[in-house]
């Protein structure tokens, strides 16, 4: 995902702000990292370029 | 939400445009497309979401033609497909790609000009759900498809594997009233169901296809057509 990409979304449970956490970056993409809500401060992963914004119910039954 | 976690098989993702878009299933994919430009229209620095957009088919298309494009879905195998196609085909600038849930979208309200969904309402538990989120995030337009009840998708829907949920025309008005969405334009295509064209090689497919589109312009051909595109505003 392009930082930019920041402006757009938000949590997806409460609709909040999400704080970015960058941990490997290539160009302008970034790789891999974490999405903080402002307010539930729920965690979205970013894995391989591509941010995770399934809510915490939904990931355990659909594996990566 | 039927096939959550056959959509997630990477090699599902890999074989899916192949298996689902070679020989009849060509035509298929180049009618789809036609409905979606048809529907959508000029794109060029649109703001678009395309949510169930699987393996990018669509979003990478809207995108060449210089939309700003967001495609969501539930499979990471599926994305990684349309990342790597749009990276090929240098679009990757205005196109992003994410996993979430379509009854709970990660974006603000009014936020998109266009929202769009092709091949989703047929494996939605929740429809009325689904389609007033997109509403939720959509500013102008909501446009989506349906595989029709009474048509000839009826009589072998039974036997396919995971079924698929099909709707009658009293259903769809329900749907839109419920969202709050105005019809503006609906097209009935496909007499011959998907998996008759799946089926055939493309020789023979080009045939049927004619017949399909002569009989299907018919008033009996339009209420007996497969599948629905439903153009809606709110």
């Amino acid at each position: 995902m392009k930082e930019d990409l920041m402006e757009i979304i938000c949590c997806p449970l409460d609709k909040h702000d999400l704080d970015l956490e960058v941990t490997e970056r290539d160009d302008g993409e970034i790789l891999s990292g974490q999405l903080t809500c402002t307010e539930c401060s729920e965690t979205f992963p970013i894995e391989d370029g591509i941010p995770n914004l399934l809510p915490p119910d939904m990931r355990d039954e659909a594996p990566a | 939400m039927k096939g959550q976690e056959w959509y997630q098989a990477d090699t599902v993702a890999e074989e899916y445009e192949a298996k689902r878009f070679s020989r009849g299933g060509r035509l298929i994919d180049r009618r789809e497309k036609q409905a979606v430009l048809d529907a959508i229209g000029p794109v060029a620095d649109k703001d678009v979401l395309e949510v169930a957009c699987g393996t990018g088919r669509f979003t990478v298309m809207l995108a060449e033609r210089g939309a700003n494009i967001t495609g969501l879905d539930i499979s990471g195998p599926m994305l990684q497909q349309g990342r790597e196609k749009a990276q090929a085909t240098g679009v990757d600038d205005h196109v992003e790609f994410m996993r979430g849930d379509a009854a709970r979208l990660p974006f603000p309200d009014d936020h998109f000009d266009t929202v769009f969904a092709m091949r989703f309402f047929h494996l939605a538990d929740t429809p009325a759900a689904f389609l007033a989120e997109m509403r939720r995030v959509s500013k102008e337009q909501v446009f989506f498809d349906t595989f029709n009840r009474f048509s000839t998708r009826s009589i072998y829907n039974w036997a396919l594997p995971m079924g698929s949920r099909l709707y009658s025309r009293w259903e769809i008005d329900r749907l839109l009233d419920g969202a709050g969405l105005e019809l503006t334009e609906a097209n009935h295509d496909w007499l011959l169901p998907y998996g008759f064209y799946r089926k055939i090689p493309n020789e023979l497919a080009a045939s049927f296809r004619s017949l399909d589109t002569a009989l299907g312009g018919t008033p009996l051909g339009e209420k007996l057509a497969s599948v629905s595109y439903w153009n809606t505003h709110v």
